[in-house]
């Protein structure tokens, strides 16, 4: 009785190794995963000469080849002289570090007195041009202005601010509509692009 | 005769009570500069020296008008210093309200001292008299506006020419300095 039983389990046991053997399909190859680095809860601080440029703190930091990922920011501090001068918010931000391209979502950029308030969805700030661009639509608050725009492009080498697209500013009691604009900011005027309406007080005050 | 000065009258009692060039009260007003393709800059502002200033001359259909209330100023080129309220319009340069219309090469307005300059191929017209001079010059504050130089006023039954005119509004006064010499038709009679 012995016998027959060691046979069973010796015929089941080639059986079985037959059938996984010829049968079953074979395990998938390994997914191609690039190296990643994932840091929680963390401090970058940028320096160039020892000086410190900005600092970042956020929740998530992950890097996967080029692309640096920053999740759940508390702020982006950067620095002039070593002073905190212009404050960045944003939900997300991703640097593409090759290109050097930075994406800023929901972010609102301020100075430290809020003299400067920037509001935008997107926020790209392009490192080899040295441009700032949003491409939606745009707040910023900035010496006594109040400007809304669809999109926004900044020259910061030329110090020139592009507005385009329903375009709105307002200056003390003056309201422009127009369809673009440029605003030199070094000379501080502004070149209206097509059809305009400005709405104001003119005359005294009485 | 009486007849004539009865018309006189009226152009005075007209402008007087449209109370024509009266912009310095603080009110609300546009600016509108229309048919400019979107990739031409028409204005500019310089925020610095509070100066606006714009110039359509070179795009066709376009132009640029000030609303002030009932007032309406248009022209091809403009500039306006926001600092003491100074409105510069040249080419084409036309001022309207109601039934009342200016026009000239350049008018100027001067918000703080609250006078009207016209200058070159002026001319005012109401319903029921045209004035021509090459100079206007109106004082808001003291309701009189001066023609100089080829002063012509014509009116339906005549007209009268000279070198200086001046419209004492408030008063319903005309003034005519130098000679002056006048042309009228009697209707009644249809002499001259």
């Amino acid at each position: 009785m012995a016998k027959i039983i060691i046979i069973a389990l010796v015929v089941l046991a080639i059986a079985v190794y037959l059938i996984f053997h010829f049968f079953a399909e074979p395990p998938p190859p390994p997914v191609s995963v690039p190296p990643s680095v994932q840091l929680l809860e963390s401090r970058l601080v940028g320096r160039k000469d020892g000086a410190r440029q900005w600092e970042i703190w956020a929740q998530s930091v992950l890097q996967a080849g080029e692309s640096v990922t920053l999740n759940d920011m508390d702020e982006i501090i950067m620095f002039q002289d070593d002073e905190p001068y212009l404050f960045i918010d944003a939900q997300r931000a991703v640097w593409e570090r090759k290109p050097d391209i930075l994406y800023l979502h929901d972010a609102v950029v301020r100075d430290e007195d809020e003299t400067f308030y920037l509001e935008s969805d997107l926020l790209i700030w392009a490192g080899s041009e040295e441009t700032l661009a949003s491409p939606e639509s745009v707040f910023i608050r900035w010496q006594g202005l109040e400007i809304d725009a669809a999109e926004m492009l900044l020259k910061a080498q030329e110090n020139l601010l592009y507005l385009k697209d329903d375009v709105r500013i307002r200056d003390g009691s003056m309201l422009w509509r127009v369809e673009s604009a440029v605003y030199d900011l070094d000379q501080e005027s502004m070149e209206f692009f097509g059809s305009l309406v400005l709405e104001g007080e003119v005359g005294e005050s009485e | 005769m009486n007849r004539k000065i009865v018309t006189l009258m009226v152009v005075v009692a007209l402008l007087v009570t449209s109370g024509r060039f009266a912009l310095a009260q603080s009110q609300v007003g546009t600016l509108e500069i229309t048919g400019v393709p979107t990739d031409v800059a028409a204005g500019r502002y310089d925020r610095e020296a509070g100066v606006f200033s714009a110039d359509v001359r070179e795009i066709d259909g376009a132009s640029i008008t000030v609303k002030l209330e009932d007032v309406e100023i248009t022209g091809k080129t403009m500039e306006w210093r926001t600092d003491d309220n100074y409105l510069f319009f040249t080419v084409d340069a036309r001022l309207t309200q109601d039934d009342f219309e200016l026009t000239a090469d350049q008018v100027e307005y001067f918000g703080e001292d609250k006078n009207l300059k016209a200058e070159g191929r002026v001319v005012v017209t109401t319903e029921d008299a045209t004035v021509y001079a090459d100079h206007l010059d109106y004082d808001e504050e003291t309701d009189e506006a001066l023609f100089t130089g080829n002063v012509r006023v014509v009116f339906s039954d005549g007209v009268l020419e000279g070198e200086r005119f001046l419209m004492l509004l408030e008063k319903s006064e005309l003034q005519f300095f130098g000679s002056f010499q006048g042309e009228f038709t009697d209707e009644e009679n249809g002499e001259q």
